[in-house]
């Protein structure tokens, strides 16, 4: 297990190391001088930001050297990472090398390369990653990138379904609209008053007397009338038609002997044959 | 008396020599009715070679512990069959022979396509060299590189090889909704073999991503020309370049289902069955090899950075692949559905429109530990659709508090009278499919149930019952009533 260990820690000590030396950008655009900054790539995130819109050109170059024979080297792998760390995406871009070290990059954003990774308006983390045998692996921060967005990327058309769906309500039809409740109140209002206060009135001028009210004879008859307007009322509140008639049919009955008997005790007495 | 002893003697040793038979067959026969893990059946098929079949033990071994019965065959064995008379041998096959070029003749891309649509799930390994699956892996909508560039990676420093990489597995890579297979998994996972890229297909999601700064990449060449030919590649534009975090070493793939449920009774043979893939970049992932080598890291400690040996997760790793794609975990089913009006209980004929409908349906998931379907309370986002043509209403279905596994919503039917349908099609990377369809007609309200008393009608209803009212008081007066005499009748 230690000889493992240190076995490691040899291999590790024999790599070189590998350094990144005069690394700048500038960017330039279609109108002005362009503007170049020198970076100091590092494996601390970087605090540099570079910002380019659809008409400008960044220049990227730097060379590789060995940290012991200060000589160039051309590692196999030399990336540039851009990392959208909202959405997640990616882009990797491997970079030219010379074999003097020397390397040069431009990001033509009138004509982007494939590998740059769809964007928002997030910045993209640009990481250069250099990797070789017999060296130390380097992953080094360069700056934050923000370039124009561009179109997102294509989606199956079936992807939607596999989340969460929009939820849909249905639109009903609004109620029936009915007029305010103040005005039908004020309206049954009316409709109550006037024709009573009518009726009422011209009874009392004219005082009708009504000595044979509760009288055995007519008594009946009237509260046959009642019942048949109970059946009314009884029939627009619950019942159906089926049972109306039945009902209807007996009261019927019973109404034509009550009234039969009633109207010939009012003939009677008007005829003066009973008193 | 030394006859009874003499008798009692063998009555005893009878007497044991029984009870170890019957120890013996209860042992043998609880092993033969032993479950696995799996929803969908116990038997493994591992085509390897059955050379190899030492460099796997750890994993055949833990598959075996799981309660599989896992059978071996040597790619150009002709048996066991992997369909016969049109059924599948066995629920599950893992495919490890990736660097063999000729197979028997029953085992072709065609046979593992039919497999998928009886309901066998399969684990299958890419190799670097061109076989069967490198033609079948395209149809799963995964992009291969070219033949010989395995994946590479400089990153993180260490002795092995570059194509012998420690992959992390990073759970903040796993959205939300997706199942995470990997989540047991807490150390690094050796891998080596060739990565893919995913093309955009819902069925498909990565399981594990290949670290961001490996490639594929074929490093015998010196470093320039490597380089350049990865340049090269990438300027060709499209897919000529694999590298980075979008790259997956595995991949899951699960089917839908065409009709019914999937499980239980609903179940038909066909395309009814749901099946699992996971495509593998290598079996190495799998290998005894790796299961054992020790991830050695340089830890920061607060004497300065000091070198750790931490185990492999690719025992844990290649138990939860193998276990996702046998139907263990992720398995979800319907158990029952239930609609009716609110404040009834009993499933009407037919609904009325603007009539409020509850709903509810109740969702086992299995658990493989116990092997048992139990009531699953943690969907979060389970949709019910009303239907006709097109979903008129869609709401989520929450789980019901303190009901496990039942979901439940109310809401009220459109005004739109039609054959509508209860649609639940929950579809997520990792789960399997729940598709379940119930058809009921709503009606318009008959003659009688529209609103029966309106407030624009109250003058009305004054002035009816005041014309019944108003005909009683007079008949009453008239028929009880005398007309005063007048008294101006003195003509006379």
């Amino acid at each position: 297990m230690k000889a493992v260990l240190l076995l490691l820690l040899a291999a590790t000590a024999q790599a070189a190391k590998l350094a990144v030396e005069s690394a700048k950008y500038s960017v330039v655009s279609a109108k002005g001088e362009p503007t170049t900054k020198s970076l100091s790539p590092s494996e601390r995130s970087s605090s540099e930001i570079v910002r380019i819109g659809q008409d400008d050109i960044l220049k990227l170059s730097f060379q590789v050297v060995d940290t012991t024979t200060k000589q160039g080297v051309q590692p196999a792998q030399a990336f540039l990472r851009f990392y959208d760390e909202q959405s997640g995406e990616e882009g990797i871009q491997p970079i030219r090398v010379a074999s003097s070290g020397k390397a040069k990059f431009d990001l033509n954003m009138a004509k982007p390369p494939a590998t740059l990774p769809p964007t928002s308006t997030a910045p993209l983390k640009v990481t250069l990653l250099l990797g070789s045998a017999s060296y130390h692996p380097e992953k080094l921060e360069l700056f934050d990138l923000y370039i124009p967005a561009s179109h997102p990327a294509p989606v199956h058309p079936d992807e939607a379904d596999f989340h969460v769906l929009p939820e849909l309500k249905h639109t009903f039809n609004a109620p029936p609209n009915l007029p305010p409740r103040a005005v039908s109140a004020l309206f049954a209002g009316l409709v109550l008053v006037v024709p009573w206060a009518t009726l009422l009135g011209l009874w009392l001028a004219v005082g009708p007397q009504v000595p044979r009210l509760f009288s055995p004879n007519i008594l009946p008859f009237t509260a046959s009338l009642g019942a048949f307007e109970y059946l009314l009322y009884r029939y627009w509140v619950d019942l159906k038609l089926g049972d109306v008639i039945t009902y209807g049919s007996v009261l019927g009955v019973i109404t034509v002997f009550t009234g039969r008997h009633a109207l010939a005790s009012i003939a009677d007495k008007r005829l003066g044959t009973q008193k | 008396m030394r006859a009874t002893r003499s008798l009692s003697g063998t009555t005893v040793s009878s007497i044991f020599t029984l009870l170890l038979v019957l120890c013996i067959t209860l042992a043998f026969g609880s092993s033969a009715t032993a479950k696995s893990a799996s929803s969908t059946g116990d038997s493994v098929l591992v085509i390897l070679d059955s050379a190899k079949k030492v460099d796997y033990s750890i994993f055949l071994q833990g598959l075996e512990a799981k309660g599989y019965t896992v059978t071996v065959r040597s790619p150009r064995d002709e048996s066991p069959l992997l369909i016969e008379d049109g059924l599948p041998n066995f629920s599950h096959v893992v495919f490890l022979a990736s660097d063999t070029k000729n197979f028997a003749k029953d085992i072709s891309p065609q046979t593992l396509v039919e497999l998928l649509t009886l309901g066998t799930n399969l684990v299958l390994t890419l190799g670097l060299k061109q076989n069967l699956l490198t033609s079948l892996a395209p149809e799963f909508s995964l992009l291969l590189p070219p033949p010989a560039t395995p994946l590479v990676s400089f990153f993180p420093e260490r002795s092995d090889s570059p194509s012998v990489i420690p992959i992390a597995f990073d759970t903040k890579s796993v959205p939300n909704d997706t199942f995470s297979v990997l989540s047991q998994v807490e150390n690094k996972i050796w891998f080596s073999g060739t990565p893919f890229a995913l093309s955009a297909n819902p069925l498909l999601f990565p399981i594990l991503h290949a670290p961001a700064e490996s490639f594929a990449a074929d490093l015998s060449d010196s470093p320039g020309l490597v380089a350049d030919a990865l340049a090269d590649a990438a300027e060709k534009g499209g897919e000529g370049f694999w590298a980075g975090s979008t790259l997956s070493v595995v991949a899951g793939f699960q089917t839908l289902i065409g009709g019914g449920t999937g499980h239980g009774n609903d179940a038909g043979p066909g395309e009814d069955k749901q099946s699992r893939v996971v495509w593998v970049g290598g079996p190495s992932l799998f290998s005894d090899e790796f299961a054992t080598k020790k991830v050695v890291e340089k830890v920061e400690t607060e004497r300065g950075k000091s070198v750790v040996e931490k185990p492999s997760g690719n025992e844990q790793a290649a138990m939860d692949i193998a276990g996702w794609a046998f139907q263990e975990h992720g398995v979800l089913r319907i158990d029952e559905v239930k609609h009716h009006k609110v404040n009834q209980t009993d499933a009407p004929e037919t609904y009325t429109t603007n009539d409020e409908i509850v709903y509810t349906v109740k969702i086992s998931s299995f658990n493989p530990t116990t092997g048992k379907w139990e009531r699953y309370s943690d969907l979060k986002d389970l949709q019910l659709e009303f239907t006709m043509l097109d979903p008129h209403v869609r709401t989520a279905l929450p789980a019901v508090r303190g009901q496990k596994g039942v979901y439940s919503t109310t809401f009220r039917a459109p005004d739109r009278h039609g054959v509508f349908k209860f649609v639940i099609n929950y579809k997520r990377k990792g789960f399997s499919h729940l598709l379940h369809t119930l058809i009921v007609p709503v009606v318009p309200p008959r003659h009688d149930g529209y609103p029966r008393f309106l407030s624009a009608a109250w003058p009305y209803y004054i002035g009816a019952i005041s014309t019944s009212v108003g005909f009683l008081l007079f008949s009453a007066i008239y028929l009880a009533g005398e007309v005063k005499e007048e008294k101006k009748s003195k003509k006379e």
